[in-house]
């Protein structure tokens, strides 16, 4: 029932293409204005990057998830779909599991004019920064969807996901952005191991928390 | 009208609950000794612990409350769960107003992102959206079950904040009660009397918010 669910959005979005455009558009814009404040200075740059990439990554996962989960608002779907018998932590699986990817797509499409539109060097063991960013994708989109999930159906969603999200996601952006800042300037593990421990306590905490709670909070 | 007051029992409370308060403020400032670099602004601890510890305390109720809620199905875990959170703010609140007021003479400025008073920023913050999905968030049984869910995942996100931010600056040294066990008796019994004060207190203050919200919600049905 997951991989159908999965297979739902993945299809939803691939005809659409509506929330990875606009996370891209979105993004794009993002690394513009940064540019524009920091007048591609190489030291402001070189210093903020990780934190710059991680910001816009937050912006863009807010429009992405919103927008995942608004479209279920549309014929009133959502209710549609959990009047279905099926178990609602699938519908939080998929959704998370989609914004991942989403996420994702949209990481690898931008990363290179982030590093190109910001004159920054590419990290020097890539590998690593693509793994650890994988893994703070599904750490973002594990909280971003619980949170969508709780937003989307109140009066003024688009107000109380930002609102409730940012403090929730902090650890992570923390976390993210001293992973980033360490591999940038070639630190060992041992140097970043705790903030990649962090992440993978909020990727199994919250992937449960929201799996056990979707069923509540969806319930009619 | 049933007011609080008129049961035998909270009137009994509150009286003994005040002047226990008042011996409480009168001992802090008159029989706590004076901490040689601190002076007068380490008596300040003496609020500022206890309050951030009835503020934790009452989230934890908050969480228990949407658990219950959502076990139970009955609104009156909504009404505990609202008093609390309504509670955890104000004495969040306390702890933000009265850090900064202890780190100006000791540290030299208001703010610099010691973990426990960041993580209280942080949790204070996710507080002031679960305020606004309850006034804003429509659909009345609906925002009940948002609200459980959010104080639930709230509280579980509490340890995970005060970790990444202790790490994000190690640097920053933490407020001397970390050895509180280790004060001298002089100071630890006077704090210890104020934890106790508090924590009757805030049961009280719990009982008398959760006895108005019920009003209200009386007087809403009945509308």
């Amino acid at each position: 029932m997951f991989f159908t669910l999965l297979k739902k959005e993945l299809f939803v979005e691939f005809r659409s293409r509506e929330v990875t455009l606009s996370m891209l558009v979105f993004g794009l814009s993002i690394i513009l204005t940064f540019a524009f404040s920091s007048n591609v200075s190489p030291v402001i740059i070189a210093n903020y990057a990780p934190g710059m990439f991680w910001i816009m990554v937050l912006f863009v996962a807010v429009i992405g998830v919103h927008r995942s989960f608004s479209y279920e608002k549309e014929f009133d779907a959502f209710s549609m779909l959990i009047s279905a018998p099926i178990d609602r932590g699938f519908i939080f699986l998929s959704k998370w599991i989609s914004g991942f990817i989403f996420l994702t797509i949209m990481e690898v499409l931008i990363i290179i004019p982030f590093f190109k539109f910001l004159m920054i060097d590419f990290p020097s063991q890539p590998w690593v920064a693509m793994g650890t960013t994988l893994l703070i994708n599904c750490a973002i989109m594990a909280i971003a969807s619980l949170v969508s999930g709780i937003a989307m159906r109140a009066r003024l969603s688009e107000v109380l996901l930002p609102i409730l999200l940012f403090p929730l996601v902090s650890p992570v952006i923390i976390a993210a952005t001293k992973i980033s800042g360490s591999i940038m300037a070639g630190d060992p593990y041992i140097f970043w191991q705790i903030w990649l421990l962090i992440v993978l306590t909020v990727i199994v905490i919250f992937g449960l928390v929201g799996y056990t709670l979707f069923d509540f909070i969806t319930e009619e | 009208m049933n007011t609080f007051l008129n049961n035998k029992t909270n009137r009994l409370w509150f009286i003994l609950i005040t002047a226990m308060m008042v011996f409480n403020v009168w001992n802090v400032i008159m029989n706590t000794p004076m901490v040689p670099e601190q002076h007068w602004a380490q008596k300040i601890f003496y609020v500022h612990v206890p309050s951030a510890w009835v503020g934790f305390l009452s989230y934890f109720v908050v969480m228990i409350a949407g658990i219950m809620y959502f076990i139970k199905k009955d609104d009156q875990w909504d009404d505990v769960g609202l008093a609390a959170a309504e509670l955890g703010t104000v004495f969040m609140a306390l702890v933000l107003i009265t850090g900064p007021i202890w780190a100006t003479p000791i540290w030299g400025q208001p703010w610099i992102w010691e973990p426990r008073l960041t993580t209280t920023l942080i949790l204070f913050l996710i507080y002031i959206g679960y305020f606004m999905m309850r006034s804003f968030g429509g659909h009345v049984e609906r925002v009940k079950r948002y609200a459980a869910a959010l104080g639930i995942i709230a509280f579980v996100d509490v340890p995970i904040i005060f970790v990444s931010v202790k790490f994000w600056t190690p640097e920053i040294q933490s407020h001397p009660q970390v050895e509180m066990a280790q004060q001298p008796s002089g100071i630890l019994t006077p704090f210890l009397l104020s934890l106790g004060i508090f924590t009757l207190m805030y049961v009280l203050m719990l009982k008398y918010r959760i006895h108005v919200i019920r009003i209200n919600n009386r007087i809403s049905a009945d509308v």
